[in-house]
C-alpha cells in the first residue's frame, strides 16, 4: 500500500477539550461507532487523572492544556466540551489553529458579543464549526424536515415537551463515569436560585430543540412572554408568542423512569411530531410522524424512523463531511441566530419567572398571616 | 322488572348527543316515546338558554332531563325547579362525562400533593369556538383534579388558548387548546409528580372509545381498566340510576362551580 492511500484511508483525528460526563457517556461511545471514520487521539482536561484515564479508554494521548491540544498535529477535528464559559474562546483557538472542523457543545456562546467574534474568526479562518444540539443531526428530525413541505409556513402552534430523570441514570446507562459535578439541594425560595435554575433551564436544556422551534418561527426576533414559570425542582412552564405563533415550552426532570421528549409544529391542515430517545443513550434515532387531514377523523399520517442512529452520531458524521469537504458548512449567521433566540428567551422569561415566583410567595405568606 | 322510561330528543340533542345510539343501547331502560305521549326523559341541547328549555321541560312533566355539552350559565333555577320537582338533570359533557374519570380522579387526586406540574392540552377541529372549548377542557380537567388556584387566561384565538393557574402546593398548571384538523381531538393530560405522575388520554364520545388513565412511580406504571362506554351511554345510565333509586344527580352544583371558574378568568 502507498503512503498515500495510507494517508487516504487514514481515519480523521479527534481532540476533545473537557473529559466529563459528557465526553465520557456521548461522545466516546458514539466515536466508538465511527471508528472506520473518526480516531480520538487526544484528550484534554485541568484535572489530571481524569484526562490520563479517559484517554486511556481509548488509547489516546492526553494533556492538561488546551495549547497542548491544539498544538498536536494529529488532532484534525477538536470538540469543545469543557464548561459553558470557555466555549466562546476555545472555538476561536481552534479555528486560530488551523483544524479542520470545530464542534462546540451547545451553548456555543454565551452572549451576542461572543457569537459575533465567533462568526467573524469562522469566516476569516474558513473553519466550519457546527453547535452540539444533537436533534438537528436527528434521522428521524432529517427525514420530516424532507418531507414536510409547507409545513413551516403554515404552522400556528409550536411545543416542546421533555420529561428526563437526573442525567446520571442515563450516563450510566451509557458508560461507566470516572467523575460527575458535585450536586447541592438549591433553596429554592431565594429568587436567585429560582432565575439561576430558569436560565440553566434554557441554556442547558431547551436549546436542544430551540433550533427547531426556530424552523417554524420566522419571526424569531419578535418575541412576546405570555407566562414562564420555574417547575421544581428544575424544570419550566414557558409559553411565547411569535408573531401570530404560539410556542409553549415544558420541562420536568423528576426522579422518574419514564423519559418523554417530544416536539410538535402543528397548522390547521397538518402536524409534525417528534419523539426524540433520551440524552445519552444510544437508542436510536427519533421517530417522527406527519399527519395531514381534512378533518379529525379522517387524518392520515406518514411515519419516518426509528434509524439505527441518533443525533449525536449524526453530529460526528456530518463532522467528518465538514473536515473531507464534502459537504457545505452551515452558515455562521444560522448558529448566530440560533443563540440570540435562546438568549432572548432566557433574559425575559428568567425576569417573568422571578416577577411569578414573588407574587405566588407574597400571595402564600398573605394567606398565612 | 325495572322501570322502563320513555324519550324524546330535540333535533340539536340528537345530533350532538347521539341520543338514539345511547338510547337503543340500553334497551331495557329507555325506549322512544310513542306519538302523542309525554316522554318522561327529556334531552336537549346545552347552547345557550338551555337552563330555561330545561325548566320547561320540568314543568311539562320530564323526571329525568339530560343536557349534552352545557355552555356556562346560571343553573339556579334550574336546580330549584328540579328540586321542587324531583327532577333529576344530568349534564352529557363531551370529556368531563368519560366513564375512565372516575378511577383517574382517584389516582390524581392520592398524587397532587406531590405535584410538580400538570400540563393538559384540548384539541378540536379548526374553526371551533375556542372559549367553547376551554368550557369543555376545564370540566374535564377539574373533574379530576378538583378546584385550581389562579387560573388565568393568557391568550384566546381562533388558533386556540393558553390559560395557566396552580396547584394548591403551588405547581404550575398550564391549560392550552390547539385548533386543528390534523390531530384527533380529545383531552391529553399530564401530571408529573417528583418520581411519575398520571397520564390521561380521554377520546371523543363518538365511540365507545375508551380513555386511557396511566399511574407512573418507581415501581413501573399501571393502565387503569379500559372502559368501552361512550360518555354519552354512560350519562344515561347513570340517569338510570338516579330514577331508580330516587336520587338528585350533583351535576348541576358541579358545573355552578364550573360557571363560577369561568366567569372569574381573568
Amino acid at each position: 500500500m502507498s503512503s498515500h492511500s495510507q494517508a487516504a484511508t487514514r481515519p480523521l483525528g479527534v481532540g476533545i477539550l473537557g473529559a466529563g460526563p459528557v465526553t465520557q457517556a456521548i461522545h466516546l461511545p458514539s466515536l466508538a461507532r465511527l471508528r472506520d471514520i473518526l480516531e480520538v487521539r487526544h484528550i484534554m482536561d485541568v484535572d489530571a487523572t481524569v484526562a490520563e484515564s479517559v484517554a486511556a479508554r481509548v488509547g489516546a494521548n492526553h494533556s492538561t492544556s488546551m495549547d497542548a491540544l491544539l498544538g498536536d498535529p494529529d488532532v484534525d477535528i477538536v470538540a469543545i466540551c469543557s464548561p459553558h464559559q470557555f466555549h466562546a474562546d476555545q472555538v476561536i483557538a481552534a479555528c486560530r489553529a488551523g483544524k479542520k472542523a470545530v464542534l462546540c457543545e451547545k451553548p456555543f456562546a454565551m452572549s451576542g458579543e461572543e457569537a459575533a467574534r465567533i462568526s467573524a474568526v469562522s469566516e476569516e479562518t474558513g473553519v466550519p464549526i457546527i453547535v452540539g444540539a444533537m436533534h438537528t443531526f436527528d434521522p428521524g428530525w432529517l427525514a420530516a424536515e424532507a418531507n414536510w413541505g409547507d409545513l413551516p409556513q403554515n404552522v400556528h402552534t409550536i411545543r416542546s415537551s421533555i420529561v428526563l430523570p437526573p442525567n446520571a441514570r442515563f450516563e450510566d446507562f451509557a458508560t461507566e463515569i470516572i467523575t460527575r459535578p458535585a450536586g447541592g439541594t438549591p433553596d429554592y425560595s431565594d429568587v436567585e436560585v429560582i432565575k439561576n435554575a430558569l436560565r440553566g433551564g434554557i441554556m442547558g436544556l431547551a436549546i436542544h430543540d430551540l433550533p427547531l422551534v426556530r424552523r417554524f418561527t420566522p419571526d424569531f426576533e419578535d418575541l412576546e412572554i405570555l407566562q414562564a414559570r420555574h417547575v421544581s425542582p428544575f424544570g419550566y412552564v414557558i409559553s411565547l408568542r411569535s408573531g401570530d405563533r404560539i410556542i409553549e415550552l415544558r420541562a420536568a426532570m423528576n426522579k422518574t423512569w419514564k423519559p418523554e421528549w417530544v416536539f410538535e409544529a402543528i397548522s390547521d391542515d397538518a402536524a409534525l411530531r417528534v419523539d426524540f430517545t433520551p440524552s445519552y443513550v444510544q437508542a436510536g434515532s427519533a421517530v417522527a410522524t406527519i399527519t395531514r387531514g381534512t378533518g379529525t377523523r379522517n387524518a392520515t399520517g406518514t411515519t419516518y424512523g426509528p434509524f439505527e442512529h441518533n443525533g449525536y452520531e449524526g453530529e460526528w458524521r456530518e463532522l467528518a463531511q465538514l473536515a473531507l469537504g464534502t459537504k457545505q458548512p452551515p452558515s455562521a449567521e444560522n448558529l448566530i441566530n440560533d443563540l440570540t433566540f435562546a438568549i432572548a428567551i432566557a433574559d425575559a422569561t428568567v425576569d417573568e419567572a422571578a416577577a411569578e415566583h414573588t407574587q405566588h410567595a407574597n400571595s402564600h405568606a398573605g394567606a398565612h398571616s | 322488572m325495572s322501570t322502563q322510561y320513555t324519550v324524546t330528543a330535540t333535533p340539536q340533542a340528537e345530533e350532538s348527543g347521539s341520543v338514539a345510539l345511547a338510547v337503543a343501547s340500553l334497551p331495557a331502560s329507555f325506549g322512544p316515546v310513542a306519538a302523542g305521549d309525554a316522554a318522561s326523559i327529556s334531552a336537549i341541547d346545552g347552547a345557550p338558554g338551555w337552563t330555561t328549555e330545561a325548566i320547561k321541560a320540568i314543568d311539562g312533566g320530564a323526571s329525568g332531563i339530560v343536557v349534552v355539552n352545557p355552555v356556562p350559565e346560571n343553573t339556579a333555577a334550574l336546580l330549584d325547579a328540579a328540586e321542587a320537582a324531583s327532577a333529576a338533570v344530568v349534564l352529557d359533557q363531551r370529556w368531563a362525562s368519560n366513564p375512565g374519570l372516575a378511577g383517574a380522579e382517584d389516582a390524581v387526586r392520592s398524587v397532587a400533593g406531590r405535584a410538580a406540574m400538570l400540563d393538559t392540552v384540548a384539541t378540536a377541529a379548526a374553526g371551533t369556538d375556542p372559549e367553547r372549548l376551554l368550557t369543555e377542557h376545564l370540566a374535564a380537567v377539574v373533574r379530576v383534579t378538583g378546584q385550581l388556584d389562579g387560573l388565568r387566561v393568557l391568550r384566546l384565538g381562533t388558533h386556540g388558548y393558553t390559560v395557566s393557574g396552580r396547584f394548591a402546593n403551588g405547581a404550575p398548571v398550564s391549560l392550552q387548546g390547539v385548533l386543528s384538523n390534523s390531530r384527533p381531538a380529545g383531552v391529553d393530560f399530564r401530571l408529573y409528580t417528583d418520581d411519575g405522575g398520571v397520564s390521561i388520554a380521554v377520546p371523543e364520545p363518538l365511540a365507545a372509545w375508551p380513555a386511557e388513565v396511566r399511574a407512573t412511580g418507581p415501581q413501573g406504571e399501571i393502565l387503569l381498566p379500559t372502559l368501552y362506554e361512550s360518555a354519552h351511554r354512560t350519562t344515561w345510565r347513570r340517569l338510570k340510576e338516579h330514577l331508580d333509586a330516587g336520587t338528585l344527580p350533583s351535576d348541576l352544583a358541579g358545573f355552578a362551580r364550573l360557571t363560577e371558574s369561568i366567569a372569574h378568568l381573568s
